[in-house]
């Protein structure tokens, strides 16, 4: 195993929408760590909280989204900054670009469509207060290294093609080397072959160290395999399961992991012998969602103790952690 | 800016204008002549007063009068002068004004209209869209409540019934400011310091009628497109990488901008036209009055001659915004190279 540096955690975080009449708990009682230098995939279906998730990491708190309780931290300089205590405007003002970007999730139409590309770039420098030539050629650099020649920074981000327009938004994005980038659903518009250049491009950003970690928050669970050091899958606003990409694929612990990676097609024969199955049932609403285990409803192996209680997350094997009574004392 | 195509772009839109121009022309020429009634015949019945019905000599009249407006041709006949001659710029004699020739008619009240309307519909619309912006940038604050709640009044007040609130108060009740015309009866329009005082006097309530109900408008489209535009993708992205608001906002501006700048683009284009009903309600000599005086005599050569240059004026307007645009919107200027 690499170094375990943690350069992200996030303690019993509950985020939820607060509308007028309802409130939506789309992240509920929410901890995890993001190490120095690994891909984390966040994979969950539509409606699973993994926007919200995204959001609170980079503290992108708006209303009607509002942090209930628990701490976020970014370690800056060696050291742990409560970001949860600032206001989203402070974290923007201080960290973001700089520390932590997003590339949002329909990025093909993230660019500002009306100017030159440079002249986006030469507007950035001027608001992060740094020397605009200084910035272009680093553009132009990056460019490079993204495979895009830098003569298209002198045009206009309509003139580029889809997969182009992608690989720009990761340059562009990575242009102040940020710590920690924040990648929802970048690939779901692409068609396989630039689904691949995309990631490779992306592999590449962190093998330059230009990135330290990604977070790649996505529905694809192919994608995620190629990519991700570790997944975190979520259900209903909670994480079911936590764990080492490889593991988690040969071996899936929490029954809605296994109905996730039994409906997908795999080419491996010990996977491909069990087929393909769906999970029964849709996703609960997170405006009142079910009582103890969230999946229970749905979950073929539910006991009595899974309707009472919530699960906990817990490390069941060595880096591995899964919310579910499956796997511990208290299911008798 | 490359300019090739550019240049190209420019020739197809003009060569598609002058088509339509075509078309739009021939619409003018039969329009009026649908309308019931006989244009002519105004004219004979005072003729007959003052030449003591002889019916002989009115008959004659008629002929003539007939033969001189060319109305007793075949319809292709009258079409085919009317293009011929408005092509050498001669767009015929004024039947009500018989016998002063259209374009004299025209020509001098023109830049009364332009000199009413050209500014109040520029000075409208850089209001309404300034409020507007300021007021989707500044969101859910009082200024935002405030420029919607008085743009939504303002919009639905009908010009004209702004401007007789006007003309009764400041008029009539307080005799602040003179009720009709565009200078005093009895002065003649000259460069002079006192002539230009009274023009002014005059053209404050007319002028303030049209920008405050038009300026509405244009606050509340803008104010939408702004609150889009920076909820739009690009917006969310520039926040995420650190950009400025005000950056943010300036984008959300010039994207906005596009479709305003249309509707301007039209707006300007029938300003030839006049403003119809506040001309009339105030009495002011502009295109507009003097086109509701031809519609109502039914003046076929006038009604033809303020619509064949109103029509003109409308088409340079689109062409000037085809450009603008272009220059504006690289989309529209490469989109269109192939």
């Amino acid at each position: 195993m690499k170094n375990r540096e943690i350069l992200f955690k996030m303690e019993n975080v509950k985020a939820y929408y607060k509308l007028e009449e309802v409130t939506v708990k789309a992240v509920d009682d929410v901890s995890l760590e993001i190490f120095e230098d690994e891909v984390i995939g966040i994979v969950g279906e539509s409606g699973s909280g993994k926007t919200t998730l995204s959001n609170v990491i980079s503290m992108n708190i708006m209303k009607p989204l509002t942090l209930v309780e628990g701490k976020v931290f970014l370690k800056i300089n060696g050291e742990f900054e409560e970001i949860s205590s600032m206001s989203r405007e402070e974290v923007k003002k201080k960290f973001w670009g700089k520390e932590i970007t997003i590339v949002p999730q329909a990025a093909m139409n993230a660019l500002m469509p009306t100017i030159k590309m440079s002249k986006y770039i030469e507007h950035l420098a001027q608001s992060h207060g740094i020397d605009k030539n200084e910035l272009l050629s680093k553009a132009e650099k990056r460019f490079e290294e993204v495979g895009l020649d830098p003569l298209w920074l002198k045009r206009y981000p309509f003139e580029l093609s889809g997969g182009m327009k992608q690989r720009a938004v990761i340059a562009i994005a990575t242009i102040l080397n940020p710590v920690l980038l924040i990648v929802d659903e970048p690939t779901s518009a692409l068609d396989v072959v630039n689904q691949k250049i995309f990631l490779k491009v992306l592999m590449q950003m962190k093998k330059m160290g230009i990135v330290k970690s990604i977070v790649f928050i996505t529905h694809d669970i192919a994608t995620v395999r190629q990519i991700a050091d570790r997944m975190v899958v979520m259900y209903a606003g909670k994480i079911a399961e936590i764990s080492p990409i490889e593991e988690i694929v040969q071996k899936p612990l929490h029954p809605y992991t296994q109905g996730l990676l039994n409906s997908v097609l795999t080419p491996e024969p010990e996977i491909r012998k069990r087929g393909i199955t769906t999970i029964p049932g849709a996703p609960p609403n997170l405006v009142n969602p079910p009582s103890g285990c969230r999946f229970h409803p749905r979950c073929s192996y539910a006991m009595d103790i899974c309707k009472e209680k919530v699960p906990p997350l817990k490390e069941i094997e060595k880096n591995r952690k899964v919310a579910c009574f499956l796997y511990m004392e208290e299911r008798k | 800016m490359t300019f090739k195509p550019m240049l190209k772009f420019l020739l197809r839109r003009f060569v598609f204008l002058l088509v339509t121009y075509i078309v739009a022309t021939t619409i003018v020429f039969i329009l009026p002549r649908i309308i019931p009634g006989n244009p002519l015949a105004q004219m004979l019945s005072n003729l007959s007063r003052v030449a003591q019905a002889n019916p002989e000599a009115i008959r004659a009249a008629e002929k003539t009068l007939m033969e001189e407006f060319g109305v007793d041709k075949p319809i292709l006949v009258q079409y085919g002068q009317f293009i011929l001659k408005a092509l050498k710029g001669d767009l015929g004699t004024s039947i009500s004004y018989y016998p002063r020739k259209v374009i004299d008619l025209i020509v001098p009240v023109i830049p009364w209209t332009l000199v009413l309307l050209l500014p109040a519909t520029l000075v409208a619309w850089i209001l309404g869209n300034t409020l507007g912006a300021m007021a989707a940038y500044r969101r859910n604050t009082w200024i935002d409540k405030g420029v919607l709640t008085a743009a939504l009044i303002v919009s639905q007040i009908p010009y004209y019934w702004l401007g007789m609130i006007f003309i009764f108060l400041f008029g009539v009740k307080l005799g602040w400011l003179p009720v009709q015309g565009a200078y005093s009866q009895g002065t003649i329009p000259s460069f002079s310091w006192e002539f230009f005082v009274d023009a002014l006097k005059h053209y404050i309530m007319p002028f303030a009628s049209i920008v405050l109900s038009a300026m509405g408008g244009w606050a509340i489209g803008m104010r939408v497109m702004v609150i889009n535009e920076l909820g739009s993708d690009y917006a969310l992205f520039s926040e995420y990488l650190g950009m400025k608001d005000k950056r943010i906002f300036k984008y959300a501006f010039r994207n906005s901008l596009l479709p305003q700048i249309t509707g301007l683009a039209l707006n300007l284009g029938t300003v030839l036209g006049g403003s119809l009903i506040t001309e009339i309600v105030f009495n002011y000599p502009g295109t507009g009055y003097l086109l509701f005086k031809a519609l109502t005599t039914l003046d076929y050569p006038m009604i033809q001659g303020i619509f064949v240059i109103l029509i003109a004026s409308v088409y340079l307007a689109n062409f000037l915004v085809d450009f603008l645009y272009a220059w504006i919107d690289p989309r529209i200027r490469l989109g269109q190279e192939e």
